[in-house]
């Protein structure tokens, strides 16, 4: 049997339902929840990114209004709104020295005319501007204070224009404006520490009109036509609201997470970015995790259906097995089935009487075939018995008509045959008579006429000899001694001087019930028969032996040649005969009359040696009784 | 003189024969085929001695046996038989009158003498 074969379809069925039922829920979710974590996970990200735009946005607003606060502080110092350039100059000279964003410093009066300019890259004697036209004097002028006008210093530092109002500290009305070109690399430098250029993440501050104001790669703003890639600029200079995110991607194909803050009370807009592989590396991390989790649950509940399935299916396919066996009649090689302790077991149990019950009853049957078999034996037997019975009977049948036969025949014989006999006979002795009377007659006559006379007692001897065997005279049996009327017939019977005479009677004395008659023309037959096989001397032996069973058998012994075997079957034979002469009827006579006495006649004979024939005869009486009576 | 003696039986040659060698013994012979044509020649010729065989063409010898000894009580009759007679045959016989039984072929000496042993004692009746 191969393992596919041993566990069987119900195993399969088991272990796939199992599968089914825990596996298909477990996908279902496991699916929404990688699905949810990842979505989580990319908020969370985006979120992370929109909080560091909205944390640099602050720092931007901080930067640039501290720096407006310390011009606010400059203008306050002593004497500075008494607009006396000389002390101007020397406090901006001062302020110059210590904040080196500070790029240039002007002071302009109520009209726009500037009258101080300091500048870090200005000669001794600079051109002093009117801006009485210029927004930036007169929005510093209208609303105290100004911050715009994004410019790239020298081509390449990024500058914002910084007003604020010089108030006169008496009547608090402005005196003039105090303008400075701030420059911007602070806020680069200040990303580029958040954003190092190890890492892939890049921040950026933009102004309105696209102008890069800073970017945490330096070299990138340091240009005179410095911006922000394409399409990363349509996005934030599109947008509505403060702040917002999202993935974008590149014409090159690189794909980022970007979030944008706009800067508090500035048209400026904080931006940064991550890579996505980076950005989403958490929600990755969580997948493989949730992936390697998902994979460890199928092993598990894999080989959970597979145990249970196995657990389910085992004791059936044992009973299978067992059922399969019991099929095939091997009741002793049923399998001890050990069971738990549910509806299999009650199952195993009920197979187990029942396998029980099949034993008895096969062996009832196997019982019941076998003495059917020995019955029908009997019968058979019994048929064969009664088949020789009959045929026996049918022989007997046909040895009776072949009698009735010959009876027909030999009462032919006797008025037919006696009839010419006689008419011969009478007209012999008539002759013979007449010759005697006319005096001497010839020898030869006399001779001849001897020769007719013999042959014609020769012939009524046979024929009065056919006629004895087919009479049918009515039997008189007489009780009678066996061993004594052997001896009697022994005694009167001339045996001839050669044969030697030897008797050996039992000593039991048992009494038979015969035709003295013609049991006497049986035996004389009998004796006759030996006398003559014996020409030349022998012995013949004459006894009785009481066999079992109520018969006493009477056996005629010769020392003869013995009869050959093929001769030996056909001597009962009516008119069967080896002699010369002979009718053929003397051992005939002997079956007939030992028939008539519901007897048998058997031979056995060593051609050599000599012949028995035993005639059996049914005992009067009962052996037993017959001691008891002897004893008495 | 010569006694008569009646020879019924149906075999010419048998008849002839038997009454041949009986007239050598000094007996006079009549014959007779028939039981019908015995009981004439017995009524003719009166015959002291009447040998019958048992079976005849028309009729049964016991019959004419006891016809004969009907007519008289002297007249020896000798039943002749080719086969064994059972005893009861022969008890019916002798009680028909029946004086004795011959069985063929005869001892003619034996017979001789039977028939005038039977003869004497007959006329001693």
């Amino acid at each position: 049997m191969t393992p596919s074969n041993k566990r069987g379809k119900l195993f399969y069925k088991f272990f796939y339902f199992f599968l089914l039922i825990s596996l298909g829920p477990l996908g279902v979710v496991g699916y929404y929840f990688i699905n949810l974590t990842q979505e989580s996970l990319k908020k969370a990200s985006l979120n992370h990114q929109k909080s560091l735009a909205i944390g640099f946005s602050d720092a931007v607003y901080n930067y640039v209004s501290t720096f407006r606060n310390i011009l606010v502080e400059a203008t306050r110092m002593e004497d500075f709104a008494s607009m006396n350039t000389a002390r101007q100059n020397s406090s901006l000279n001062h302020l110059m020295q210590l904040q080196a964003a500070f790029l240039e410093l002007s002071v302009f009066n109520l009209q726009g005319r500037e009258t101080v300019r300091l500048g870090r890259f200005l000669g001794r004697e600079p051109e002093m501007r009117d801006f009485s036209q210029k927004n930036s004097f007169l929005l510093a002028l209208r609303d105290g204070e100004y911050v715009g006008e994004l410019d790239r210093f020298l081509g390449s530092y990024p500058t914002v224009t910084v007003g604020v109002q010089v108030l006169n500290p008496a009547t608090y009305k402005p005196a003039g404006i105090l303008m400075a070109k701030l420059s911007l690399n602070g806020i680069s430098s200040m990303l580029a520490q958040a954003f190092p250029q190890s890492g892939r993440s890049r921040a950026a501050v933009m102004g309105s009109n696209g102008f890069l104001i800073a970017h945490s790669d330096r070299k990138q703003v340091f240009k005179p036509d410095a911006r922000l890639p394409k399409a990363v600029e349509e996005i934030l200079l599109s947008h509505d609201e403060d702040q917002g995110g999202g993935e974008i991607a590149l014409p090159d194909g690189e794909r980022f997470l970007g979030a944008f803050a706009t800067v508090k009370d500035l048209a400026w807009v904080v931006y940064v970015q991550e890579p996505i592989t980076m950005a989403y590396q958490t929600a990755r991390e969580m997948q493989g995790r949730i992936s390697w989790v998902f994979l460890a649950v199928v092993g598990f509940v894999l080989s959970l259906s597979f145990l249970v399935s196995l657990l389910i299916t085992q004791p059936i396919q044992a009973l299978k097995e067992a059922s399969v066996k019991l099929g095939r009649g091997e009741f002793e090689d049923l399998p001890q089935l050990k069971m738990p302790n549910d509806e299999i077991g009650e199952l195993a149990q009920t197979f187990n009487q029942m396998s029980d019950s099949l034993r008895v009853k096969t062996a009832e049957l196997f019982k019941a075939k076998e003495d059917l078999e020995k019955f029908n034996h009997t019968l058979e037997n019994r048929v064969e018995a009664r088949t020789r019975e009959l045929r026996a009977a049918q022989d007997e049948l046909i040895t009776k008509e072949r009698l009735a036969a010959i009876g027909q025949m030999a009462s032919v014989v006797g008025h037919e045959i006696r009839n010419p006999l006689a008419v011969i006979n009478n007209s012999v002795y008539f002759i013979k008579t007449k010759l005697a009377t006319g005096g001497e007659v010839d020898p030869k006559i006399s001779k001849h006429i001897s020769i007719i006379e013999s042959e014609i007692q020769q012939a009524n001897g046979i024929i009065s000899e056919i006629l004895t065997f087919a009479r049918t005279r009515e039997l008189k049996p007489e009780v009678q001694s066996a061993n004594t009327f052997l001896e009697e017939l022994l005694s009167s019977y001339p045996f001839p001087s050669h044969i030697q005479l030897v008797q050996d009677f039992a000593s039991e004395n048992p009494v038979v019930f015969i035709d003295p008659d013609e049991m006497k023309q049986c035996l004389r037959n009998l004796i006759g028969n030996a006398i003559e096989v014996m020409p030349g001397g022998g012995v013949l032996k004459v006894s009785t032996v009481l066999v079992q069973q109520g018969w006493v058998r009477m056996d005629v012994a010769d020392t003869g040649p013995g009869i050959p075997a093929d001769i030996l079957e056909k001597i009962f034979a009516p008119f069967f005969t080896t002699k010369a002469r002979g009718t053929g009827l003397g051992l005939a006579v002997v079956r007939k009359v030992l028939d008539r006495h519901k007897g048998k006649v058997e031979v056995s004979s060593v051609v050599g040696k000599g012949t028995t024939f035993s005639l059996y005869l049914p005992l009067a009486s009962r052996p037993s009784s017959m001691t008891v009576d002897s004893r008495q | 003189m010569k006694e008569n003696l009646l020879i019924v039986d149906d075999d010419a040659h048998l008849r002839e024969s038997l009454a041949e060698v009986l007239d050598l013994d000094g007996f006079k012979c009549f014959q007779a085929g028939t039981a019908k044509e015995g009981l004439e020649m017995a009524k003719l010729h009166h015959p002291q001695v009447v040998i019958l065989d048992i079976q005849l063409p028309d009729s049964s010898g016991f019959q004419i046996c006891q016809d004969l000894r009907r007519t008289s009580k002297q007249m020896v009759l000798i039943m002749m038989t080719g086969r064994f007679l059972s005893s009861e045959e022969k008890t019916q016989g002798f009680g028909l009158g029946a004086d004795d039984y011959i069985t063929k072929p005869f001892d003619l000496k034996e017979l001789s003498v039977r028939i005038k042993q039977l003869l004497s004692r007959a006329k001693n009746k």
